[in-house]
Order: structure tokens, then sequence, then C-alpha cells
């Protein structure tokens, strides 16, 4: 396996547009993909596309618009995970000798089912029983609260922070700021979670080229690479099961930390999935940032905050920034990679070097997640 | 389908055959049990995740558990009676179910709390008909 560069990123602000196709949402990100990385379009080899409910070939729906085809074009589902996943797929082709060049999109339409929660397979025994993602993570949440002593202000800070980073990143969806009254105050989802605790539905895409880190100089002279890529899908448990530890990530992570051969003292900033407040404290812990139990005092103290030791979801993440299921993956790569270039602006974490992302999917039973997907980038 | 012709339908059993009602209507939420290693499974199934062995049997599960965690849940696809409080209860045979908790003020809910079994209507369809599932009520002191 060869070592593999990040060349281009593209993103589109997520947000709401309901009036645009799905393709017409996706194909700006990619041309600024293909455009920032300096590759021709007939130097990539293969194109992935992640969408969970963009439906048949959303991929050949989007690169026809910007004649990219008559190469490979592989359409991924993965629920939330469907782009991280896809990203993985072409960093596998590529690391192998397949293609020396690739391209992999993200991207989602969710204003299409009029807002609400996520449509979940009904097929789901848990789904069928009126489950929802919002109640997962306030059940999660729950008892977090009980086992470590987590307060609602705690948690609401989460959000705050999201809403704070958020405000500095104009592809958020949210830039207003929001006080901790405010988010106890809004109107409840799935208690103890508001709907400031709950990301946003929107839309959104994003795009990166990829290539085999040796020809990465010749395209670009800030190529970042790929330090590793980690994905499981969930152990499935019939039984009682620790919810407030997710053991996909804890899995997942140390796999990853040993095939990069860093550990999570070595990252300087990192995008995880806060899908819901409650998640981020979950993964601070998972992820080795912090000890079991000690997630609220890394917030509190403002450690995962720009500025801090270990700033997390710079972008403002999926509370703020947003969360287009399928876009996710690839939008915390392009932030990741802006950031190790150093093209954030009020955002911007000093000299960062290593950046971490993190992606989950859920809504099926017995899992604590179907999937997560992690990985490592450095400058 | 007319008001009349719906009344004539029963409520609509989500839990299908794995839920049971004694001639009381007492409910019992069943799972299986691999004949082969033991491993239990819930809902019901019909091969071991375990060792992948189809002979498989019906295993009634306590009618008492405990409670892991709630969530009083405000926003749901239509057709669910909002708000409802979704749980996750533990039963001895080391199965945990997901469920709705009925008749119950939520700020009488505890962590660990005995909770009892019972059938309860849940919502309706996207055809209007009432559905109903296996779910779940405190069981209040000096209970049996």
């Amino acid at each position: 396996m060869r070592e593999v560069a990040i060349i281009g990123a593209g993103l589109v602000p997520f947000g709401k547009y309901p009036k645009k196709t799905l393709a017409d949402i996706a194909w700006p990100a990619v041309k600024q993909a293909i455009q920032d990385s300096g590759i021709k379009k007939n130097e990539i080899g293969a194109a992935y596309c992640g969408t969970a409910l963009g439906g048949m070939m959303a991929g050949q729906r989007i690169l026809k618009i910007v004649g990219l085809t008559g190469l490979p074009i592989i359409n991924i589902e993965n629920a939330c995970s469907s782009s991280s996943t896809a990203f993985r797929e072409a960093w596998i082709a590529v690391a192998a000798g397949i293609y020396d060049a690739a391209l992999v999109i993200g991207v989602e339409k969710l204003t299409k089912f009029g807002g609400g929660t996520l449509p979940l397979e009904k097929e789901d025994w848990e789904v069928a029983h009126g489950l929802v993602m919002p109640a997962l993570y306030a059940m999660r949440a729950r008892r977090y609260m009980h086992e470590y002593g987590l307060t609602e202000d705690q948690l609401a800070m989460v959000s705050v922070k999201a809403r704070k980073h958020g405000g500095l990143n104009p592809d958020a969806q949210f830039r207003d700021p929001v006080t901790i009254e405010q988010v106890k105050q809004a109107r409840p989802v799935a208690d103890p979670m508001t709907l400031f605790h709950c990301c946003p539905s929107g839309d959104g895409a994003a795009a990166v080229v990829i290539c085999s880190a040796e020809k990465a100089r010749q395209y670009t002279t800030s190529p970042v690479r790929v330090l590793g890529s980690e994905i499981n899908s969930g152990n499935y448990m019939t039984g009682y099961r620790d919810m407030t530890s997710p053991e996909i990530t804890v899995r997942g992570a140390k796999q990853l930390y040993e095939e990069a051969g860093i550990g999570p003292e070595d990252v300087d900033l990192a995008e995880v999935h806060d899908a819901f407040a409650i998640a981020e404290l979950l993964y601070y812990e998972a992820l080795g940032f912090c000890a079991r139990g000690d997630a609220a005092k890394l917030l509190e103290d403002g450690e995962t905050s720009l500025g801090g030791r270990i700033p997390v979801n710079p972008s403002g993440g999926l509370l703020a920034k947003g969360h287009p299921i399928g876009a996710t993956g690839v939008a915390q790569i392009v932030e990741i990679v802006r950031q190790l270039r150093g093209q954030c602006g009020d955002r911007q974490v000093e000299g960062a070097k290593v950046g971490l992302t993190h992606c989950t999917g859920g809504g099926i039973s017995g899992f604590d997640h179907g999937v997560c997907s992690i990985h490592l980038f450095a400058r | 389908m007319s008001e009349a012709a719906r009344e004539l339908h029963e409520a609509l059993n989500l839990a299908g055959d794995a839920v049971e009602r004694d001639k009381a209507g007492n409910a019992t939420i069943i799972a299986s049990e691999c004949a082969d290693c033991q491993k239990r499974i819930f809902p019901p199934t019909d091969v071991c995740p375990e060792c992948l062995s189809e002979n498989l049997t019906r295993l009634p599960l306590s009618r008492r558990g405990t409670l892991y965690s709630w969530s009083v849940v405000h926003a749901a696809p239509k057709g669910w009676s909002l708000p409802f409080v979704a749980a996750y209860v533990d039963l001895p045979e080391g199965v945990r179910v997901f469920a709705h908790m009925v008749d119950v003020d939520p700020a009488d809910l505890a962590m660990d709390m005995v909770v009892e079994v019972c059938m309860a209507t849940l919502g309706t369809d996207e055809t209007g008909a009432t559905v109903e599932s296996y779910s779940f009520v405190p069981v209040k002191e000096g209970d049996a």
C-alpha cells in the first residue's frame, strides 16, 4: 500500500436548498475540489459518491453536469458515514495502486422530506416501535447524567460552543450564538434534549480529490497526507450494553491510533459526529481526549474550544455547521484539509499539524452504531 | 377505509408473535433461545447469530424488569401519540427491550426502577388503524 494525499477540497455552504436538485447542490463542490487540486479531469481514475437518501446513481447524476463520465463511478450508502465510507474506498483503491487519483463526493438533500426527524428504516424492530434518533441519544444522555453527574447546564454548553465556532464559519448553517438558558428553554424534542441540542436538517455537499502522495507535489504545494483510515460496523448486542461508552468508536479509535503509530495526545484538532450534544461528550472519552467521566470538565475548561488543547469541531460541527447526512463525512475532511493548510481565518487552529475526523451512522436496533469511520490526516 | 370498516379491524399488534397474551389479557414478551448454544436474542429470530443454528426455542421473558433509561419524546413521525415515553428495559434473562412506558407521569420515573409489561395503544398506522404493542408501567409499591 502506498501513501495517499488529499490535493483538492470543495464544499458548498450547508443550508436549505429545496428548489435545487441533489445534483445541482453537489456540482459546485466537485468543481471547486477539482480546481483546487490542479488536476485535469481526465487524470481522475474513479469517483466515489456517498449519499444516504439521495436515490439511485447520485454520482452519475452529479458528474454528468461537470462532464466527468466514462470512468468508474461508485455510489455508496452507509447512513451518516456514507461519504466517509466513500472516502475510505477511494483511499484503498489509490493506496493499492488501482488508480493514481480519485474523486470523493458527499451529498444529501434532506429538505425533500419536509423537516422532522430523520426517516429511518421501518423494517427495523425498534424503529417500527417508534424509536427516533433524538430519543436514542436522549437515553444515552440520561444514563450518562445518572452515572457521571453531567448537569443540564454542561450538556447545553456543547451547543453553546458549537454555535460559537459556527459563527466563525461562513459555510455553517447556524451562525448565531446561543446561551445556556436559550438551549435549555428551546422547544423540547426528546428530553433532556431540546431543539438546540440537535443538529439541524438541511442540504449540502462536499468533495475532495486524492492521489498517491508521490504524485501529489505535481499538483499542489500543500498536500494533506492520509495517516490512517478505519471503518467498523457495530457489534450486534441483544443483551445489556453500556450506552455511556460508544463501543464502536472506542474500538475504531484504538485500531486507528495503532495503525497510524500516534496517540490522541498527538492530535491537534478533531471533527467529530456531534449529531446531538451528548454525542460530542461521549466521543471526547472514546477518542482518548480525556478519561471516562471527564468529558464535561474538558469542555468546561475550554480545552475543546478554539484556543484550547484539542479544539473539537472548529467548523461548528454537525450542531452548527449542519448535518446533511451523506455530505458530512467528506465535509469533515474538507474542514481538516483547510485547517492543516491554515486557510480557516477566524476559526483557524494555530499550528495544526494533525487532524482527526470521526463519523458514525445509526438507527438500527442492537448496535451502539451501525457504522463508524475515523480518519487521521497530517500536513 | 370507512370509519365503520376501520372499527371492524382489530388493533394492529406491532410485536406480532413476539408477545403472547393470556386469557386475562396479561402480556408476556417472547425472545428466542438457541437450543444449541443457549444464546438469547430479542426480537425473536430464525437463526442464532452466535452459532448459526436454526434450532431456536421460544423463551417467555419475565414480566418485570428494570428501567435502564428513558426519554419523553416530542418529535416523531406522524401516527405516534405524542408525547410518549421511550425506554430501554432490562429483563432478568439478559435481554434489553425497547418499549414505550405508559400510564406514568414522567416526573415519577427513576433510573433502575422496577417496571412491568402490559399491552398499550401507541398510535395509528398510515391507514389510520390503531397500533398497539408491549409496553411497560411502573410497579407501584405494594403491588404483588
